[in-house]
C-alpha cells in the first residue's frame, strides 16, 4: 500500500514542474527559478526523490517476481531484476545528464 | 509506459531541478537546468515532454486507483473522471508550454 502511495508525490512533483513550464513560457524565468528555490518546494522535492525512487524499485523487484528469465532449468531471482534495472537507471541518469546538462 | 518513464526518467528530473539546482550541487551549480535542457531543442524538449506527460499519467492514475481502493469506491467514476480530466488538461498544457518555449520544434534541426 505505501507502493501505491508513493504516486501521490510523483503527481504532484509533475504538476509543479508543468507550472514552472508556464512561467518559463510566459518569459516569467526569475519566478520559476524562485519557486524553485523556495525551502518548503526543496523539502517536497527530497521526498519527491526518495519516494520515487521506492516506487521504481519496488517496481523492478516486482518485474523479478512476476515474470522471471528462465535460463537452462534456472530462472531468474527478483534481486537479480533489482539490480540490473538499478544500473539501468544509473546509466540512463548519467547518460540525460551528460547529453542535456554536461554538454 | 507512464510506469516506465516515471521509474527511469523522473528521479533524474527531479534531482535536478528540484535539488540540485536550488541546492548549488554537481552538475547544475552554475545555471538553471530547464534552460540548459531546453536549449537542447528538440531531444531537450521532447525528454521533457515525454518525462513531464508520462510521469503526470502515471502518478494520477495510480493515485486515484488507490482512492478507489482504501473506501471511496463509491466514488470510482467521479474520480475517474476528475484524473482523467487532469491527465488530458496536464499533457495539452505541457505541450502548449513546451512549443511556445520552442515555437520551431517542429522544424527540421
Amino acid at each position: 500500500m505505501i507502493r501505491e502511495w508513493t504516486s501521490f508525490f510523483v503527481a504532484v512533483f509533475s504538476l509543479i514542474y508543468i507550472y514552472e513550464l508556464s512561467l518559463f513560457a510566459s518569459g516569467a524565468k526569475d519566478s520559476a527559478l524562485a519557486l524553485m528555490r523556495n525551502p518548503g518546494i526543496i523539502a517536497f522535492n527530497v521526498l519527491a526523490l526518495l519516494f520515487t525512487l521506492y516506487h521504481a524499485s519496488t517496481w523492478f523487484y516486482l518485474i523479478g517476481k512476476v515474470q522471471p528469465i528462465k535460463l537452462g532449468k534456472t530462472a531468474s531471482k527478483p534481486w537479480q531484476a533489482l539490480l540490473i534495472n538499478i544500473v539501468l537507471l544509473l546509466i540512463i541518469s548519467y547518460a540525460v545528464i551528460q547529453i542535456l546538462i554536461l554538454r | 509506459m507512464g510506469g516506465f518513464i516515471a521509474a527511469f526518467l523522473l528521479p533524474v528530473l527531479i534531482y535536478l531541478v528540484g535539488i540540485a539546482y536550488p541546492l548549488g550541487l554537481w552538475p547544475v551549480a552554475n545555471g538553471d537546468p530547464t534552460s540548459a535542457i531546453l536549449n537542447h531543442h528538440h531531444i531537450g524538449t521532447l525528454f521533457l515532454f515525454v518525462t513531464v506527460a508520462g510521469s503526470l499519467y502515471h502518478g494520477i492514475f495510480r493515485f486515484q486507483s488507490t482512492l478507489t481502493e482504501i473506501g471511496l469506491a463509491r466514488a470510482k467514476r467521479a474520480l475517474e473522471a476528475i484524473g482523467y480530466l487532469m491527465i488530458i488538461i496536464g499533457i495539452l498544457a505541457t505541450a502548449i508550454y513546451l512549443l511556445q518555449y520552442n515555437p520551431s520544434f517542429f522544424s527540421l534541426p
